[in-house]
């Protein structure tokens, strides 16, 4: 496992000054450096890898201030302000810079049955920034009403601006995509969590005792994996009791996606269990009588904890994946909850294609947080072994 | 290598039986039968099933008993290769998937043939360039597919394909050619509906492909070897090409046991939008209406395709790489 | 999720974008409003018409003629001349515009071999004994040739026609009633509980032959509701409709005696039900009596099925022994074949009516898609119609009222203020421009004016308007007068916020989970807390059934015949994935013997109905008014939207098929479009 970086050097012949004194110097530096900064370094040659770990950021930065960025009720409909097209955001007014947006009048065609919407120039609303809207607990915690922008009177849920249209109903689908990312990110954390704990445990204990206990587990993985996902999936949300709120049966349905997710996990951990359980350094530490909790937690884990942080990484796409589809089959969350598969399932007809578009809006941080997750996973098991190959 | 071979085959016959069982408990989970889902779908298209007919229909159809004697029923009648009537279809359960399973299998291959002719040099492309700006595009491409919410995808193609092209709504055959005989009219009508689906189905999995090509062609090519050849000088295209590249080709073949069950169901979420006649739909329709027997038979077949596709792929495993052979013995 | 809470910052009208947002949304709203509430909404809802029966023998036309196709196969002797094949006394149809054209296939969609009214609605004939006109309002004879009531209405007279035979070419006679009644009606393994439509009063009634061509339903007691009854689509409607469940009315005797263990021995029997593949011999009949799934059964319908609703066409082709003819003596139906075309799910079928690859669909459309179809009219060569619906619940919220689980929750649902109250704080405007786009009726539940059993246009409105103002003050006095921090209202037994519940489905016609939401953010205004709770069709059932849900959303379609369809307007039994009061139902229909009795005014709506199943028609309707005003003025169920195209009312025909009518009575008992007689549709060249 452990073999040395690719240039040899004899330290007795090493120069002074000159390049390769630099490139000497540098080796030293591999040489000297912790397995954590290796992994950093080679993390940060790919580039693409570390431009997705900002975006995923910033994710996690919406998740917290979600309520925050959203400027209005997410829930609020209006009739007269339904299927909107998202306003043009006018960033000077005679010159200076002002942003506003155009009052919006709308009716329904009698001859189309479209429902039509007139910008009217003269009447121009400003935005503002840090203006005031509905009350909300920023972070849970401190109760405020400021939000990132919004109009003046912006309490009044009929005078915003609507950055990205309206959806059928007339709410706004910037406020509710802010929520709905919030909801989708944190399920996905959840359930990756949920299947960490499992995947380690059961690969652990698979690989590091083998034998009886890892045939079944074994076979265990075999049989959930053959079964087809959308049976089980159904057969589990019907069988939810009634009486759970919106929140508790958000929280079956992490259960539910993670039960399946585990596998995966499990199944490298236990690779990398087994390739290590041969090991020098494990046998000496037996020999030298550490204990198999100590022996497992604090020499073999740390060494594979990078793959592990990689494989998790992956797996969150996938729960972020399955949420969308479980909406879209009607069995994850539905309204009134608020996550992307249920702003992706009233997208999915054919209304929404042929005449407001702009609801399918929600697929764009669907696909960024995918790749993003991809790419920052992909980069991060590359580095994770910076002595492998 | 018999021994393991046997060992093998003998636990793949007790997880069939397991996931029988199990099958048979996830399509009674949900709550109510085969005639409360008749019932309710009646109740929405404006028809009224009174009581009395209901109780009649469950004597009917043997739906009162307990589930152990229902699930002991099937396997009496799978043992004798029956495989049950359908409830909703009020045909044989062979009869109904048998009709779907060759279309299945058409647009499950074409998929996967995409997928591999997509996979397959991007990821050596992003092997050998790795870490620069061809990598990251030719990867961005592979993981679009993944990306993308695909139902969402098949339907804006469908109503695309439609405005723009004029084609025909979905399915896999125009109308004239539904129910027509085979001839080569026939053939290259469904050729022509295949391409939006084996897209998007074929997208999906690239992602994964990728990845698996990219890591094996990586481990080749730091061996010495691939050194050695190179200051032979071989040529940068003969050196990748000749030996890595077909070295890394190696772990592939196992994976072809895994498709095994995605061929036999296809996709069911893209199926359904695009009103394919494929078995994935007729899961999802059985499952919702709890058709017992059409589901369950279904849920087995997939079951037991993974349960041989995992064996083949084990066996092929050993097989080609001595190394794990002798790690297993 | 975050709370809408009012602050009491005063809102100034100062920035003249508001005023004049406030005024463009108002008169935008006043448009609509006009729109909805004028009669005619739009040019998409047409005038009501139908073609008729001829009744009158001495109309009849002298010469029959038949399609070419049926002239070559009588000219090589393959069958007999029409006029032997139609019989004395043809069904005669006077087309709605002209004298049609022979030729043609009819494309439509199907969802799958659930989907049995699909093909049922378009190409039934009706096979009924009697059936509507078109404007659902009166019943005519039909399969039957004539009828009359006798004996103070126990007895009603049906006069079959001479000569008129089923599609395989036997006669068609009164023995196949007495085989029915017999053979089929009595055997308890076919039907196990008899059916109510076959009752009077809990007294069961019976068929007899009179002659070859004349029998009789006789009662112990009046049943003057027995013709609407044989006209609509109930357990007597028809062997189209209910052969499959062994009902109908009549069965072709010659046909099924083969497999009947009275007709042949059992060995022969079993054979037969194994070579089958079925488990035993009552699934082979039902199945061989199936007008969907058996293309060998001899039918009496004008198309018959000849690829059957289990594969993925459905196609039916003409019964060259139909007895329907045109005026002018010409066999129909006009068009030679109908081809249902098997489509995975609701999105594709819509869009390939959007494509026009539909001739004639009126099933499965969306109503939120009009403008999509409007806009590709011309390019898929048909035209959009819109047929709204008698009813006056397109959707409706019922309460369940015999809810038990929580007695707090008990005792306001069956408050009638409280009810009340609800309905006044829902904004029906909002709804019906969103989900109806303007084309809907916010009404209550009663159904539409031109209706035999309406109580009175006054009765449109009540406790159907707008007024938050007045159902705050009702829920304030009937003591829900505490109200928590946020505004929502506290139970009286000190548990909190009054939270209720609604029971949605998803995938329907109607997207009644989000129309919930909607309602949702309305009642807020009033102080009270709904949970909307969507859950797939069987889980609604169970709950239902085992009752536990507390408001159901749904629709009364049907309810426009308030004798055959009740199950809408008040707990008629168990059946359905919503009722107002399932404990309730089980008393009505076990006469009292279980469940649990109603409070005093349901009682009294119940007896009313009851009773009027065996009063003449005049008295009939008097009671029906008087149930439909208990209702409404009870509000055991919210009327939200009604008279509205949402269900089966969106209808798109091309352009070049004849004696289309440009609106149709919408309706379960009409069969829409068999209402509208498609035999007579045909295609101008």
């Amino acid at each position: 496992m452990a073999t040395k970086p690719d240039l040899a050097l004899d330290p007795t012949s090493a120069p002074v000054h000159g390049p390769r004194a630099v490139a000497a110097a540098e080796e030293q530096r591999i040489f000297v450096a912790s397995q954590w900064q290796l992994t950093w370094w080679r993390f940060h040659k790919h580039r693409v890898a570390v431009a997705s770990g900002i975006v995923v950021i910033g994710f996690y930065l919406i998740v917290l201030g979600a309520d925050f960025l959203a400027y209005a009720d997410p829930n609020a409909s209006e009739a007269q302000r339904s299927l909107m097209p998202p306003q043009a955001v006018h960033l000077f007014d005679g010159g200076r810079f002002r942003p506003h947006v155009y009052a919006v009048k709308g009716a329904r065609d009698p001859l189309t049955f479209k429902r039509v919407y007139q910008a009217d120039p003269n009447q121009k609303i400003p935005i503002r920034l840090f203006a005031e809207g509905f009350e909300y607990r920023f972070l849970g915690v401190v109760p405020t009403t400021r939000h990132l922008i919004g109009v003046d009177g912006g309490l009044d849920a009929g005078k915003t601006i609507f950055l990205l249209g309206t959806d059928l109903q007339g709410r706004d689908l910037w406020s509710r995509l802010m929520y709905g990312t919030r909801i989708s990110l944190t399920i996905g954390l959840i359930g990756v969590s949920m299947s960490l704990v499992l995947g380690v445990v059961l690969g652990g204990f698979s690989g590091f005792y083998g034998g009886v206990a890892d045939t079944v587990i074994q076979r265990v993985i075999e049989i959930l994996r053959s079964i087809p996902t959308i049976p089980l999936w159904m057969g589990l949300a019907a069988a939810l009791p009634r009486d759970w709120s919106i929140l508790q049966i958000y929280l079956a349905i992490t259960i539910i996606i993670s039960l399946l997710g585990w596998t995966e996990l499990a199944r490298v951990v236990r690779g990398r269990f087994l390739a290590l359980r041969e090991e020098d350094f494990v046998v000496s530490a037996r020999l030298v009588g550490c204990g198999q909790m100590r022996t497992i937690f604090v020499h073999m884990v740390p060494s594979f904890m990078s793959h592990i942080i990689a494989a998790t990484t992956l797996a969150l796409p996938a729960m972020i994946i399955s949420e969308t589809a479980l909406s879209f089959l009607g069995l994850g969350l539905r309204p009134p909850a608020i996550s992307w598969g249920v702003l992706l399932q009233q997208a999915q007809n054919v209304q929404a294609v042929a005449l407001s578009p702009w609801l399918m809006i929600p697929a764009v941080p669907v696909i960024i947080a995918v790749m993003a997750f991809n790419f920052l996973g992909d980069g991060l098991r590359d580095a994770a072994d910076p002595y492998g190959r | 290598m018999l021994a393991y071979i046997g060992r093998r085959a003998l636990l793949a016959i007790f997880t069939v039986w397991a996931i029988s069982v199990l099958s048979f408990a996830i399509i009674q989970l949900p709550p109510g039968d085969y005639v409360t889902s008749y019932i309710a779908q009646m109740a929405s298209t404006g028809s009224v099933v009174t009581e009395q007919e209901a109780e009649n229909l469950r004597i009917q159809y043997g739906l009162g008993q307990p589930m152990y004697v229902q699930y002991y029923k099937w396997v009496k009648l799978i043992a004798g290769g029956n495989f049950g009537m359908s409830m909703e279809w009020r045909r044989p359960v062979t009869e109904v998937i048998g009709e779907r399973l060759s279309l299945t299998v058409v647009v499950s291959v074409a998929a996967l043939f995409l997928t591999w002719v997509l996979a397959l040099p991007i990821g050596i492309y992003s092997a050998v360039r790795q870490y620069s700006l061809g990598d990251y595009a030719a990867t961005f491409v592979g993981f679009i597919g993944l990306a993308v919410p695909n139902f969402l995808l098949a339907l804006v193609l469908l109503y695309l394909g439609f405005t723009l092209f004029n084609a025909h709504i979905g399915g896999l055959f125009s109308l004239e050619f539904q129910d027509a005989p085979w001839s080569l009219a026939r053939v290259w009508d469904l050729l022509k509906h295949l391409p939006i689906p084996a897209l998007i189905l074929g997208l999906a999995g690239t992602a994964q492909q990728i990845r698996i090509m990219r890591a094996n062609l990586l481990d080749e090519l730091r061996k010495p070897y691939v050194v050695t050849a190179r200051a032979k000088g071989l040529t940068e295209t003969r050196v990748i090409v000749k030996y890595p590249v077909r070295v890394a080709l190696n772990p592939f073949a196992s994976t072809i046991g895994y498709t095994l069950p995605y061929i036999v169901s296809g996709s069911i979420i893209v199926s359904l939008v695009l009103g394919l006649p494929t078995v994935g739909p007729l899961l999802l329709k059985s499952l919702i209406a709890q058709d017992m027997f059409l589901a369950g038979t279904i849920v087995l077949l997939l079951g037991v395709m993974t349960v041989i596709g995992t064996l083949i792929s084990d066996i092929l495993l050993v097989w080609i790489d001595p190394r794990i052979r002798l790690e297993n013995t | 999720m975050t709370e809408l809470r009012r602050t009491p910052r005063t809102r100034t009208l100062r920035s003249r974008f508001t005023v004049a947002l406030m005024v463009g949304a108002l008169s935008a709203v006043v448009a609509v409003g006009a729109l909805a509430q004028s009669g005619s909404k739009s040019p998409l809802i047409g005038k009501l018409e139908g073609p008729e029966v001829v009744t009158d023998p001495a109309k009849a036309p002298k010469r029959l003629k038949e399609a070419p196709q049926l002239a070559e196969l009588v000219k090589a002797g393959k069958l007999p001349p029409v006029a032997e094949r139609i019989g004395q006394d043809p069904l005669v149809i006077k087309p709605l515009q002209e004298i049609g054209k022979y030729g043609g296939t009819w494309r439509g969609g199907f969802t799958g071999p659930a989907d049995f009214w699909n093909g049922y609605r378009c190409c039934s004939g009706p096979d009924n004994l009697l059936f509507w006109d078109y404007t659902g309002d009166s019943v005519t004879p039909n399969i039957a040739r004539g009828f009359e009531m006798q004996d103070g209405g126990r007895t009603l007279v049906l006069h079959l026609r001479r000569g008129m035979k089923w599609s395989d070419g036997r006669p068609f006679t009164a023995d196949d009633f007495v085989f029915w009644f017999e053979d089929v009606y009595r055997n308890k393994d076919l039907v196990p509980t008899p059916a109510a439509a076959m009752s009077i009063n809990g007294k069961p009634g019976e068929v007899q032959k009179v002659d070859t061509h004349t029998v009789k339903f006789k009662f112990p007691d009046p049943y003057y509701l027995l013709p609407d009854v044989l006209a609509g689509s109930t357990a007597l409607g028809g062997q189209a409709h209910q052969g499959l469940n062994g009902m109908g009315g009549y069965a072709p005797a010659h046909y099924l005696k083969q497999f009947h263990p009275k007709y042949i021995s059992k060995d022969d029997l079993d054979k037969k039900v194994k070579d089958a593949k079925f488990d035993n011999w009552v699934r082979l009949f039902l199945f061989k009596n199936d007008w969907a799934l058996n293309s060998e059964l001899p039918v009496l319908t004008p198309w018959k099925t000849v690829t059957p609703i289990n594969t993925p066409t459905w196609t039916l082709e003409r019964n060259p022994y139909s007895v329907f003819v045109d005026t002018d003596g010409n066999q129909l139906p006009y068009i030679d074949r109908v081809v249902l075309t098997l489509a995975e799910n609701l999105e594709v079928i819509n869009l390939r009516a959007i494509a026009g690859e539909y001739d004639f669909q009126a099933r499965h459309l969306d109503l939120g898609k009009v403008p999509v179809f409007l806009e590709n009219q011309q390019r898929g060569g048909y035209k959009l119609y819109l047929d709204p619906g008698d009813y006056g619940g397109d959707m409706i919220i019922k309460f369940n009222l015999s809810y038990e689980a929580d007695p707090e929750i008990a005792k306001w649902m069956n408050t009638a203020d409280f009810r009340r109250a609800l309905s006044l704080a829902i904004d029906r405007d909002q709804i019906n421009e969103t989900f109806w786009l303007g084309t809907g009726t916010p009404s209550s539940v009663v159904p539409a004016d031109s209706n035999k059993y309406n109580p009175g246009p006054q009765y449109r409105k009540l406790w159907s308007t707008l007024d938050v103002k007045k159902a705050n003050e009702m829920l304030d006095k009937i003591g829900l007068d505490k109200k928590d921090a946020n505004g929502y209202r506290l139970r009286t037994d000190g548990k909190g916020r009054l939270r209720i519940e609604i029971m949605t489905l998803g995938g329907q016609f109607l997207q009644f989970t989000q129309i919930s939401e909607m309602i949702r953010e309305q009642w807020k205004k009033v102080g009270i807390d709904l949970t909307v709770q969507e859950v797939e069709r069987s889980l609604a059932f169970k709950r239902t059934a085992a009752n536990e849900q507390q408001l159901g959303a749904w629709n009364n379609d049907g309810s426009e015949h308030l004798f055959t369809f009740p199950n809408h307007v008040f707990p008629f039994d168990l059946s359905g994935v919503a009722t107002s009061g399932p404990l309730y139902g089980r008393w009505f229909q076990s006469s009292g013997t279980q469940g649990k009795e109603p409070p005093a005014r349901l009682r009294e709506l119940m007896e009313k109905w009851k009773k009027a199943f065996g009063m003449p028609e005049k008295e009939r309707i008097q009671l029906g008014k008087e149930v439909w005003k208990i209702a409404a003025e009870e509000v055991y169920i919210i009327g939200v939207i009604g008279l509205g195209p949402a269900s089966m009312g969106v209808r798109v025909v091309k352009t070049n098929m004849g004696n289309v009518p440009s609106r149709q009575y919408n309706s379960p008992d009409g069969k829409t479009p068999t209402i509208s007689r498609p035999a007579t549709f045909f295609w101008k060249k």
